[in-house]
Parts: structure tokens; C-alpha cells; sequence
């Protein structure tokens, strides 16, 4: 579903965000990438999005060898995945249902698809009953959830989540990473990055760990700390 | 659904911001407005030109040259190469001439008649173009049985001039004001897609096609360049006529008419001017905005 190949990315400027990163995710899976701040988190999300080139290496993402799609395509490659965000990203002047519709409606869903998944997919994230308020009349959590009902809204193989609990409260984020589960259960690949330790260990994924743009760790079931006396050791890849 | 949604968005970015879209829109028209005016102006001009063109003639009044002579003569001058044809005209004929053009003048004509040495002979030269004139004027003057050569030229002359100003005045216009008014619509689709750069951002993220982010953007500057060469075209072709008849040199400025098929015409040229006008501000205002 995911694979990454000796993927380099080095800013301007020097600063090295991803060097040699080998890695695989199947179908199905949920991993977390963790790693303090700069190691190279974010960065490994933007270019599984495309939303920037690798400097060395490549990238497949849904079947699609994203550091060589041509422009033109990116736009079918983003409509395979979903990606969720730590600010939200919602459009302050439109309803939750508009905000959700939005994302069908702008890659040219006919009106009926809309009219159907829309709704459905507000059931799922629970917030049917405030389709008609505006996001500032929402808390975080309610706020995030309809962020995650627009990436889901489209079906996606694959959802990115790039902090999405960063924003919120502990108990907030329970019911997020239980909505995240749950879409997860569906078949959806979840790869979510994120620093937060309790949910990490009390989730019990793959994590992925990152320190200055290297794979350090990659463990099934695995917690935030590495448990070994050794951190920088890398030798311990577990086989999936 | 997607022709409902981007004609939406359009309006929604005239909207947002009327008083910069309003200026883009006065750029196009005023812009527009001058340059179909000179258009049509200097039409009415090559129209003046046109009347006299086909009526210019150098005359070589000839004093007493035998015929042969004569004969002679027309056949050399003939032969020039500025020259299209030469006619002889006698004295009777100069006469009839005389006659039917001051018919309402009897007074006149019966001085004429008693003294035909008034009205000598003469040969009437056709230029091959209009602005031969003078050369063949000069070159006929100093031939040996001319007395003297004249032409109506002067008139033409300045025509010829004012039209050519009117030509640079409309290429002027249209290059220093046309680029005023590309610069405003990019200015305003630049604004537009400023104010949507969340959107867009977000619409980039769902996976939307490049095509589906811009056609809003360009249909905005489509609008505002087609609606500022609309009211252009109007203004002119209700307009036009007391400019046309005060730079007019024709006697009865009533007289003219420009055709209604002309300014259809001129018409269609000004509202593409416009579209492509608007297209191109738009695509002005995006450019380096909404890269892949």
C-alpha cells in the first residue's frame, strides 16, 4: 500500500529531513510515526502526499510511484487518500455538512453521491445532529471529528493524520483515536504521526520512530519509548 | 453540478469584491471605448478619402498647343509610371463641364460663353495612387505647352494624415490603456485568489483538478473583460456620431452614416479584445498563485 525507498529529503539550507528511509506498510495496517519535533514526521507526510518532491529515492503510494507522477495526476493520487491535520483545516464560513460535501463536490461527485455519503459518513464520526453548525460553534474534538469525516468522506484507501490530536485535551483524544480505529477496522490503512506517549502505548501499533530524518525503530505493537537500553540501536527491526 | 458550482464561484469572486472589479471593468471599457471610437472615426476618414480618391485628378491646363501636340503629350504622359490614365478635355468640354457644375448660376455661365479663352484646354491626369499627386503635379508643371498644374490634393493630404493619427492614437491607446487594464483584472483575480487560499488549499488536499481550481478564476476575468467591452461597444455605437460628424470634412455631416454591419462587426473585434483581454489578466493574476 505504502513503500518508501532510500527516500532522502534535504531542505534548502542544509537541513536534512529524511535520509535513506526504507519502509513498508501494508493494507489494513495502523502506524504510528513517532519522534520529537523536526525529526522528519511531518516531512515524510508531505511527500507521501506530494505535497513536496524527495530529494533521493522513491515513493509508491496506492499503486502510484509518487515522486514520478506527472502534475496532472497528483490530483488522483490525493483523491486515494485522506489526510487529517492538527489545525482542523475546515472553512470557517461553511457548516459541518458544507465543509464535508466540500471535498466531494470540488473533484466533481455528482449531487445524489453527495446527498448519500455526506450524511453517512456524519453518522459514522457521530455528529449527525450538528450538521448545520458552523465550526466555531464547535469544540476541538467536534471540530476534528468533522476534519476526519471529510478525509473518510471520499472512501479512501489510505488516511494520513498528521498530529491530529495535538490540539486536544486527553479525553478529547480517546474518542478521536477510537474514531481513527474504528475507520481503520473498515480495511483504511492509518498512518498518523504524532508525539503523544499515552496514546501510543495504550494503542499498541506498529510504530515507526524518527530521529533526524532516519528510521531509528520500527516495532509491531510497539510503545513510544523504545524499551530497549539502547534507543540509537536500529538493528531491532522486527519482522511483520 | 460542476457547471452550477464554477459559474457559483464566479460570482461569488465579483462579488467579494465590487470596487476593484468595477475598476477592471472601467480599465477594459474606457480602453475599449477609445479604440473603437478611433476605429469607427477613422473609418468615417477613409470613407472622405475614399470619396475623393476616385476623383483626384492632376489638370494640365495647356495653353495654345496644337493638337498633335496635344496628342502627343497625352500619350507620354501616359506612359508614366505613377500615372494611370489621362484624358484630354477641350474647351466645349470644359464648357459642359462649367455648365452642369454651376447650373444654378446662369450669370456666371453667360460670362463663360461670350469668353471661351476663359476656359482653356486641358488634360486630366489619374494618379495610380492617391498620394502620387504632388509628383506627377511637379513633374506635369514644367512641361513644355503647361501653363499651370493643379490639383486637389491639400485636402487629401491632411486626411491621409489625421487618419494615420487616428491609427497610432487607437495603437497607443490600446497598448498603454489595454495594459492598465490587464494589469487591474490580474490585480483582481490575484485578490480573488487570495481570498480563497484556504479553499483552495483545502481543494487542493480533497484531490480537485487543476483545471477546476482555475476555470473560477479565469471565468472571473472572462466576465469583467467581456462586460467592460460590451458597455465599450454600446457606448460607441450609440455615440459615435457627433465625433464622427465634427472631424468629418464632408459638407453635410447628416450625411454620414456608418453602417450598422460595420459596427456589428467592429463590435465583435472589441468584445474578443475583451475575452482575451480578461483571459489573459487572468491568467496574468494566477500566475505563480496556483502552481501545482
Amino acid at each position: 500500500m505504502i513503500r518508501l525507498q532510500d527516500v532522502t529529503k534535504v531542505y534548502d539550507g542544509g537541513v536534512v529531513a529524511a535520509q535513506g528511509v526504507n519502509l513498508e506498510i501494508e493494507k489494513g495496517e495502523f502506524v504510528f510515526l513517532v519522534g520529537p519535533s523536526g525529526s522528519g514526521k511531518s516531512t515524510l507526510i508531505r511527500l507521501l502526499l506530494r505535497e513536496e518532491l524527495p530529494t533521493g529515492g522513491d515513493l509508491w503510494v496506492a499503486g502510484k510511484h509518487v515522486n514520478r507522477l506527472p502534475a496532472w495526476k497528483v490530483p488522483l493520487l490525493r483523491r486515494a487518500v485522506g489526510t487529517v491535520f492538527q489545525d482542523f483545516k475546515l472553512l470557517p464560513s461553511k457548516t459541518v455538512y458544507e465543509n464535508v460535501a466540500f471535498a466531494l463536490e470540488v473533484i466533481g461527485r455528482p449531487r445524489h453521491v453527495v446527498r448519500q455519503q455526506v450524511p453517512q459518513v456524519l453518522r459514522l464520526v457521530g455528529l449527525a445532529a450538528k450538521a448545520d453548525r458552523l465550526p466555531r460553534q464547535l469544540s476541538g474534538g467536534e471540530q476534528q471529528r468533522v476534519s476526519i469525516a471529510r478525509a473518510f468522506v471520499n472512501r479512501p484507501l489510505i488516511l494520513f493524520a498528521d498530529e491530529p490530536t495535538g490540539n486536544l485535551d486527553p479525553g478529547t483524544s480517546v474518542g478521536i483515536m477510537r474514531l481513527l480505529d474504528r475507520i481503520n477496522r473498515t480495511g483504511t490503512t492509518v498512518v498518523m504521526a504524532t508525539h503523544d506517549h499515552a496514546i501510543v502505548d495504550a494503542m499498541r501499533r506498529r510504530v515507526v520512530a524518527l530521529e533526524r530524518g532516519a528510521v531509528v525503530r520500527d516495532q509491531s505493537r510497539g510503545v513510544y519509548e523504545a524499551v530497549l537500553p539502547f534507543p540509537e540501536g536500529r538493528d531491532e527491526e522486527e519482522a511483520e | 453540478m460542476r457547471f452550477q458550482y464554477l459559474l457559483t464561484q464566479t460570482v461569488q469572486g465579483i462579488r467579494r469584491n465590487p470596487l476593484v472589479v468595477a475598476s477592471a471593468v472601467v480599465a477594459v471599457l474606457v480602453t475599449l471605448v477609445l479604440v473603437f471610437g478611433s476605429i469607427v472615426v477613422r473609418w468615417s476618414i477613409d470613407q472622405d478619402i475614399g470619396r475623393w480618391d476616385d476623383n483626384v485628378r492632376v489638370i494640365a491646363w495647356l495653353g495654345d498647343v496644337s493638337p498633335d501636340q496635344v496628342f502627343a503629350m497625352q500619350r507620354e504622359i501616359a506612359e508614366w509610371p505613377e500615372v494611370d490614365e489621362v484624358v484630354y478635355f477641350s474647351k466645349s468640354q470644359a464648357l459642359e463641364e462649367f455648365r452642369e457644375l454651376f447650373a444654378d448660376q446662369p450669370a456666371l455661365i453667360d460670362v463663360v460663353q461670350d469668353d471661351p479663352s476663359v476656359l482653356p484646354q486641358s488634360l486630366r491626369i489619374k494618379p495610380t495612387e492617391v498620394g502620387n499627386y504632388a509628383d506627377i503635379q511637379n513633374r506635369v508643371a514644367v512641361y513644355p505647352g503647361v501653363q499651370q498644374a493643379t490639383a486637389a490634393g491639400e485636402e487629401i493630404d491632411a486626411l491621409v494624415v489625421r487618419s494615420n493619427r487616428m491609427r497610432t492614437f487607437a495603437v497607443g491607446v490600446f497598448i498603454v490603456l489595454g495594459t492598465a487594464a490587464l494589469v487591474l483584472i490580474a490585480n483582481t483575480v490575484r485578490m480573488a485568489v487570495y481570498a480563497r487560499r484556504d479553499e483552495i488549499a483545502i481543494m487542493r488536499l480533497v484531490g480537485a483538478g487543476n483545471w477546476f481550481i482555475r476555470v473560477p478564476f479565469l471565468l472571473e476575468g472572462l466576465v469583467e473583460g467581456v462586460t467592460g467591452a460590451a458597455l465599450a461597444a454600446l457606448i460607441v455605437g450609440l455615440g459615435h456620431k457627433p465625433i464622427v460628424q465634427m472631424l468629418s470634412t464632408v459638407a453635410d455631416p447628416d450625411a454620414i452614416v456608418v453602417p450598422v454591419q460595420f459596427l456589428l462587426q467592429q463590435s465583435l473585434l472589441v468584445l474578443t479584445f475583451g475575452a482575451v483581454t480578461g483571459l489573459l489578466g487572468s491568467a496574468l493574476g494566477m500566475w505563480g498563485t496556483l502552481r501545482d
